[in-house]
């Protein structure tokens, strides 16, 4: 009797560790949760990660990833991730110019920065569109800017729109005044993009702009009038949409991306006369970079997971379909100059493959000074 | 089997029915609640708003958490709707004025009053048209349309000239007479105050406050409001009032070309036969209206309500509502729909104007400039007929008199009023002269109006229309309100002798004749005689109660 009841707790203790065993096993070497990425992206690029993220599927041990998104404006992105609001694995604000700002203060203020670089493996771009300006033809032409503006345009523009005559003193007295419109650099990456171009070329340079430039009194001046007369706006999209619905009264011309540009040149026509796309002397890339966070809630298997995704952006047939959105693709096999690009479309509304130089990107703290700046004109 | 197994049975099938019908049953509990959205909106997109409203309601669209939508939409004066909304007498969940012009001065006593933003997101537009001056074609021809631009400060020295249209060659039309609405109450009387103190500085952009101190300014403004024939509190009923009495009546009106449209397309079908006009874009700019879409951040907008505003919104933003707000005159505020007919020569519209706008001045200059036009407004001359016959015993005579006193504090001291009582008798209580000297004593006596005696509606009346006649100043927008409660009971004078001398007058003096405003007041006034009394002259009947009237006398109050 006795050697049967042992028998017995032999039998049950040695079932109890098998099973045991076998869940520690499963759990230890098949996992099957998924990994969860989580992302966030400015708007801009809403239409086009809504078609292509569906087509992605990627895993990383065995585990499947799956993609979380967040949309919201670029300099949102950057303030919840500073203020830790925001804990994403992959952020992808307009441009680098958030992540340069992002990477100089997280260091300022953690002692280590959250990002990398931009540029680097972690930090890459996958499409980018360039800041333009669009115009209705008829009046750009008034200003003398023909197939293109002169070197000297943003100058040019300037005069126009704190001359007190308008459009008079451009023998067009029935259009008033000159209504130049860009969005407000602390709420959209345009308006911060136009004002370092518009600084930028103040001051001649395409390097080296420095915090001294900026506080330069005929610098302050000179902008302080042109800001007075400027209509600011909150998100580029709604300002490409307001050229186009309201026409020539309300705006000459506004600051916006090539991309959202090309969303509405079938919109524009007939309606208002031609809208034109117009490139400044020197320019600034809109680049969408995609940037894992170097955050503990980061797992090195969240970064494998964001180096597929990204490899899978940059793919031919997503990148083709960003090309249909207006963006340039950072993928060098797709060219702009096929018969179905937008570029070869819209060549007729100055739509150009070639780009003029990049101006240098400034150090995050040269771009908060001048963020700081534009507050002092505007607020 | 036993009990047991059978016990087990019967729970599982009770736990999966429960499963089953679980979420259904809270479904269709939740279901029978309605979310109710108030809209107030400005008059001049109540024929796109109303149908598409009832067919939304309709369709008994939900929210996430099961609710009926239900939509109740009411148009009122832009300015009016917000400084209601501020003073917390209407508590509405969405605020649609006509342009957001106005939102500047709203925005800045909002946050003063409840300490955050207006709008709990920022404002979609829900379709577009710009401010124009319709006009008859013949008399913009006379001006020189469509070849040469015409512009406020045209239409400005029009209506100063005192040759009026003999000017240019038709002294048969008159003088110029000119309308726009009530700038405290509606956006198109604020924006052609604007567009006045633009034109006056000789400005189009970056008006300031010392500006609007040039005395040279204030007269320029005192001068053009001279030609306007009355006030009003809605754009609508300014664009009907013109529409239906024709050039005589009115030469041109600030409105939305939308109006401009939609008077067309009935001269189209046949159902207005009045000659055409068109649509004047001011040469020196003028502004949108844009039909902003606020939902509010107020603490009585509660999270559902919102979720319905903003689906009621997504509705009228898709295209098919949006094509029929095209082809009610409007243009679209979604640049992916195309401009087309009716936006036409054909409609009296040019769709590649306007060419350019006025800058919409900051809040203190907006404000500052409502305050100029309460100084250059024209003047007016009223009197103020009230039957004091037996009938008006009790609540009616209580009410009337507060109501009368609102009613003369909401006059300027340029303002002239006389009060004249009936019953069997016709006494004045008070000649026509200047509020300034008499405001005060005025309202003493009106405060001691007494009841009594028979209803001589015909004797006041027209006693009332005479002395204004030889003692009115023809240059001040002259009126006749009158209140009753009965039929005519026992005057001398007969209905074919006012209905003569009304008509005699009219014929002359066009839009600057005396109007006469009724107030039907209970069940037993005589709507047909006091309809028949203010609608040849270019007034309004109303109908009252003690509970209303003083809203009544409120809305006479915009006329001038």
């Amino acid at each position: 009797m006795q050697s049967n009841r042992l028998l017995f707790f032999g039998i049950i203790s040695i079932a109890v560790v098998v099973v045991a065993g076998m869940f520690l096993a499963r759990s230890l070497l098949v996992n099957n949760d998924p990994i969860i990425l989580s992302i966030l992206y400015s708007t801009e690029k809403d239409a086009w990660l809504n078609d292509v993220s569906s087509g992605f599927t990627g895993s990383v041990h065995g585990r499947p990833i799956q993609l979380e998104f967040e949309k919201m404006g670029s300099r949102e992105i950057y303030l919840s991730v500073l203020d830790g609001s925001r804990q994403p694995d992959v952020i992808s604000p307009a441009s680098s110019l958030q992540i340069s700002i992002l990477h100089d203060q997280s260091m300022v203020e953690d002692g280590t920065p959250i990002v990398s670089a931009s540029g680097a493996d972690d930090c890459r771009s996958v499409v980018s569109t360039p800041l333009v300006l669009v115009a209705w033809q008829e009046r750009a032409e008034a200003l003398g800017w023909l197939a293109s503006p002169d070197a000297d345009m943003w100058e040019q523009l300037q005069a126009a729109v704190v001359n007190p005559q308008g459009w008079a003193a451009y023998n067009h007295p029935e259009w008033g005044f000159f209504k130049f419109g860009q969005t407000d650099p602390n709420k959209s990456n345009s308006g911060l993009m136009t004002l370092l171009l518009i600084t930028y070329d103040y001051f001649n340079k395409t390097a080296g702009l420095s915090t001294a430039d900026i506080i330069a009194d005929d610098y302050s001046q000179w902008f302080g009038e042109l800001g007075k007369f400027t209509t600011i706006g909150d998100s580029t999209g709604t300002f490409m949409q307001e050229i186009v619905a309201f026409g020539p009264s309300k705006y000459d011309m506004v600051a916006v991306y090539e991309a959202t540009a090309i969303e509405q040149v079938d919109n524009a026509a007939g309606r208002y006369g031609a809208l034109h796309i117009y490139y400044p002397p020197a320019t600034v890339l809109s680049d969408h970079p995609f940037c894992t966070l170097h955050a503990d809630w980061v797992t090195s298997d969240k970064v494998e997971a964001a180096q597929q995704f990204v490899d899978y952006l940059l793919t031919q047939p997503v990148q083709a379909k960003a090309l249909e959105l207006g963006f340039r693709p950072a993928n060098p096999t797709i060219t702009l100059d096929s018969p179905n690009s937008p570029f070869t479309r819209y060549a007729a509304n100055g739509l150009k493959i070639d780009l003029p130089a990049e101006v240098e990107l400034p150090s995050g703290e040269v771009l908060n000074t001048l963020i700081n700046f534009w507050n002092r004109h505007h607020r | 089997m036993n009990t047991r197994s059978n016990k087990f049975i019967v729970i599982t099938i009770l736990c999966l029915t429960f499963m089953a019908c679980g979420s259904e049953t809270v479904g269709s509990l939740m279901g029978n609640k309605d979310v109710v959205v108030n809209l107030v909106y400005g008059s001049e997109k109540q024929e796109w708003l109303e149908p598409l409203v009832a067919e939304y309601n309709a369709a008994n669209n939900k929210t996430a958490d099961g609710s009926t939508i239900v939509i109740e939409a009411k148009p009122m004066g832009s300015i009016e709707a917000i400084n209601a909304i501020i003073g917390q007498e209407i508590q509405p969940v969405v605020w649609s004025p006509a342009s957001s012009v106005y939102l500047p001065v709203a925005e800045a006593r909002w946050q003063e009053k409840f300490g955050h933003e207006l709008a709990a997101q920022p404002p979609a537009d829900l379709v577009l048209s710009p401010v124009v001056i319709a006009m008859w074609q013949p008399m913009a021809e006379a001006l020189g349309w469509p070849t040469k631009p015409i512009g406020w400060s045209d239409i400005s020295e029009l209506a100063v000239s005192e040759d009026g249209w003999a000017a240019y060659g038709y002294p048969e039309w008159g003088k110029f007479k000119f309308g726009h609405t009530h700038p405290d109450f509606s956006n198109s009387g604020l924006v052609a105050i604007l567009a006045q103190a633009y034109a006056g500085a000789g400005k189009q952009r970056g008006l300031t406050p010392d500006d609007l101190l040039s005395p040279e300014l204030a007269q320029f403004m005192e001068q053009v409001e001279s030609s306007i024939i009355h006030y009003g509190s809605s754009t609508g009923f300014f664009a009907d009032t013109m529409f239906n009495r024709g050039p005589s009546y009115l030469s041109a009106t600030v409105m939305y070309e939308n109006l401009v449209v939609a008077q067309k397309s009935k001269r189209l079908s046949g159902a207005s036969s009045q000659i055409p006009v068109v649509a004047i874009y001011p040469k020196e700019g003028t502004f949108w209206t844009n039909n902003p879409y606020v939902v509010l951040n107020a603490p009585w907008v509660s999270d559902t309500q919102k979720e319905a505003a903003e689906a009621f919104e997504t509705f009228l933003l898709a295209r098919p509502q949006q094509e029929r707000a095209i082809a009610l005159g409007f243009r679209p505020a979604d640049p992916s729909i195309p401009l087309g007919s009716p936006l036409d020569a054909q409609h009296g519209v040019d769709p590649s104007q306007p060419q350019t706008v006025l800058e919409v001045p900051e809040a203190a200059v907006i404000e500052e400039v409502q305050y100029l036009w309460r100084q250059a407004k024209r003047p007016v001359d009223v009197t103020l007929v009230v039957d004091t016959s037996g009938s008006m015993a009790g609540d009616k005579i209580t009410t009337a008199r507060t109501s009368l006193v609102e009613f003369i504090n909401q006059l300027s001291n340029r303002d002239r009023a006389q009060i004249v009582l009936f019953n069997n008798q016709v006494s004045v209580l008070s000649p026509l002269t200047p509020l300034a000297d008499k405001r005060e004593e005025l309202v003493r006596r009106v405060s001691g109006i007494i009841e009594g005696g028979d209803t001589s509606l015909y004797d006041a009346t027209l006693q009332a229309y005479q002395q204004l006649e030889t003692e009115g100043d023809p240059d001040h927008i002259r009126a006749v309100v009158v209140l009753s409660d009965g039929e005519d009971t026992s005057s001398v004078r007969t209905w074919q002798e006012i209905l003569q001398e009304i008509g005699a007058s009219g014929e002359v003096e066009g839009g600057n004749s005396i109007k006469i405003f009724t107030i039907a007041f209970g069940s037993g006034a005589d709507t047909t005689v006091l309809q028949q009394m203010a609608e040849p002259t270019g007034g309004k009947q109303f109908t009252g109660d003690p509970a209303t009237i003083d809203d009544v006398y409120a809305e006479i109050a915009l006329f001038f």
